[in-house]
């Protein structure tokens, strides 16, 4: 099975990864896109004071 | 073995470090484990000295001055006591054991109590184990600090 | 004049940086005349493997932004590192942890647990968690392996100048261009577009003396536009922070957060913002000291807002 990697995706905000998995006769046989990437906003934002959250969570996405 | 606690100890050169002389002098015994470093004023203590001595692999930390009122440099300890009630929040935000730094008020006659404090901290200290607090750089194999990794000081940048 | 080759690449970033870069605005045209870029995500279609096969200091300058947090980031740092002449640490993330380093007050199980399991809109009951490796019927696929702990890049790899700000400002980004366009580096390790001084220098509040007898927040207090934030009790980071982005926090009606990062010589930023204002709290008895602290909400992370893995202790203990 031929396989094609997408390694990273470009020209958007973020991490991605591709991976397509062609059949014998060219079709797509399935294909997996990865996040490889977290950085866990949901989680060290905790017990922080409510100032504080918009101008840390805008680095979510500074785009 | 028993563990053997590694506690720095940041004295002032007027009142604490007079009466830590004064416990050798009078041939007080007790426990060896806070390593003595001589400041002028308690109120000289930068809270970077505490952070370094347990990045760099003290098990505690133990700053001594001059009882409020009897300060050389009439109001240097009063910034001691300052900085050192809002170091003891950081502290414990970063998971350090707050019976791990102490400051603690040593005259310059008060020999027995000084060899009070250093037993008590060491003791305090013992039953914690060593702090787990592990510096890395660049030459360390895992990021994951649950491994022994090398302690380098850190980058200034 | 050949053309410099040019990086910029990001690691556990969001983004930011790439654009203030964009924020040149039109001067970007002369940044592409001076310059090609041949490695740029956000913008440009390269892929990893066409890194890989450049020859070793190809590129001339990299600019590295974004923390270093799993072993993706990781092997990109070293790749880039090999592949470039000059790596510069960009941003906040890169020079200091960033915000991204915040993660290091928890484990990366805490973070996987919330993430993955407890968020309200999270519908997850077999309980899946990322793994690095997982066989699907037609092979492996690989995702990299998160790390406990953040680190900077110069924890990673060797740097040779840091540009500070979340994120640097985009005439600091200019300044920077044209000192790579020039040649003229400074000696290594050297911090580019920012000032040798602190914020204080370059702030226009008023100033007079320094008593904090209690602390404010902006969220249930208004400051005063004219004069210095912590003479009013609110905290605010300008005196271990470096200048050169205009004082634009502090022009905004908040105070300095400490995105440049600290001063020269400073050791531990968070650590000189405790002594500083600590310093300036008008109080001599234990307890008055510790009511008037008590209304400071999170110390570690106020005074430590964009440095916790450059700071001394790195992360919290495990």
């Amino acid at each position: 099975m031929k396989r094609i990697s997408i390694d990273p995706i470009t020209r958007l905000e973020g991490h991605g990864k591709i991976d397509i998995f062609l059949a014998d006769d060219g079709s797509v046989a399935n294909c997996y896109f990865q996040v490889p990437e977290l950085r866990g906003f949901e989680k060290f934002v905790e017990g922080m004071p409510i100032e504080e959250i918009p101008r840390v969570v805008s680095r979510i996405c500074g785009v | 073995m028993t563990f053997e606690p590694k506690i720095l100890g940041i004295l002032c050169n007027w009142c604490s470090y007079t009466g830590a002389d004064l416990a050798g002098t009078s041939r007080i015994k007790y426990s060896p484990n806070v390593r003595v470093v001589r400041v002028m004023c308690s109120g000289r203590v930068d809270p970077t000295f505490i952070l370094k001595a347990f990045a760099d692999g003290a098990d505690g930390v133990l700053v001594a001055g001059c009882h409020p009122g009897d300060c050389h440099y009439i109001e240097g300890n009063y910034k001691t006591i300052r900085r050192v009630a809002l170091l003891k929040r950081m502290l414990s935000d970063y998971g350090i054991e707050p019976e791990r730094f102490r400051l603690e008020w040593v005259s310059a006659g008060e020999g027995d109590r000084w060899a009070q404090v250093v037993n008590k901290i060491t003791e305090d200290v013992r039953k914690l184990g060593p702090a787990k607090i592990k510096r890395f750089g660049a030459s360390s194999p895992r990021f994951l600090d649950r491994q022994d990794s090398k302690a380098q000081g850190p980058k200034t940048a | 004049m050949a053309k410099l080759k040019l990086a910029s690449y990001w690691a556990a970033a969001c983004g930011g940086c790439d654009v203030a870069i964009l924020d040149v605005h039109e001067k970007i045209l002369d940044i592409a005349a001076a310059a090609d870029i041949i490695f740029w995500p956000i913008a440009l279609d390269f892929k990893y493997a066409d890194v890989e096969a450049m020859p070793d200091g190809n590129i001339d300058v990299t600019l590295f932004h974004g923390a270093v947090r799993n072993s993706e980031n990781e092997h990109l740092a070293k790749l880039l590192r090999a592949k470039s002449k000059v790596m510069v640490a960009f941003g906040s993330c890169a020079h200091m942890g960033g915000i991204p380093g915040l993660a290091n007050l928890f484990t990366r199980e805490e973070i996987f647990k919330r993430v993955y399991q407890e968020t309200p809109s999270t519908v997850n009951p077999e309980k899946i968690e990322p793994q690095p490796k997982l066989t699907v019927p037609e092979g492996d696929i690989t995702i990299p392996e998160m790390y406990d702990t953040v680190k900077t890049l110069n924890q990673v790899v060797d740097v040779d100048y840091y540009v500070p700000g979340c994120p640097p400002t985009p005439k600091q980004i200019w300044n920077v261009v044209q000192v790579i366009v020039s040649g003229q580096l400074p000696p290594k390790g050297a911090v580019v577009g920012a000032s040798e001084k602190t914020q204080c220098d370059e702030c226009t509040r008023k100033k007079q003396e320094k008593k904090i007898t209690r602390f404010k927040r902006i969220a249930t207090a208004q400051p005063d536009p004219e004069s210095c934030f912590l003479e009013q009790g609110f905290l605010c980071m300008g005196p271990v922070t470096r200048g050169g982005c205009e004082t634009r926090c502090q022009l905004s009606g908040v105070g300095c957060r400490g995105c440049y990062g600290p001063p020269p010589n400073v050791l531990d930023q968070g650590a000189k913002a405790l002594s500083a204002i600590a310093s300036i709290i008008e109080a001599k008895e234990e307890a008055e000291v510790q009511k008037i602290i008590d209304d400071i909400p999170d110390p570690l992370r106020s005074f430590n807002r964009f440095g916790i893995p450059m700071s001394l202790i790195t992360r919290k203990v495990i």
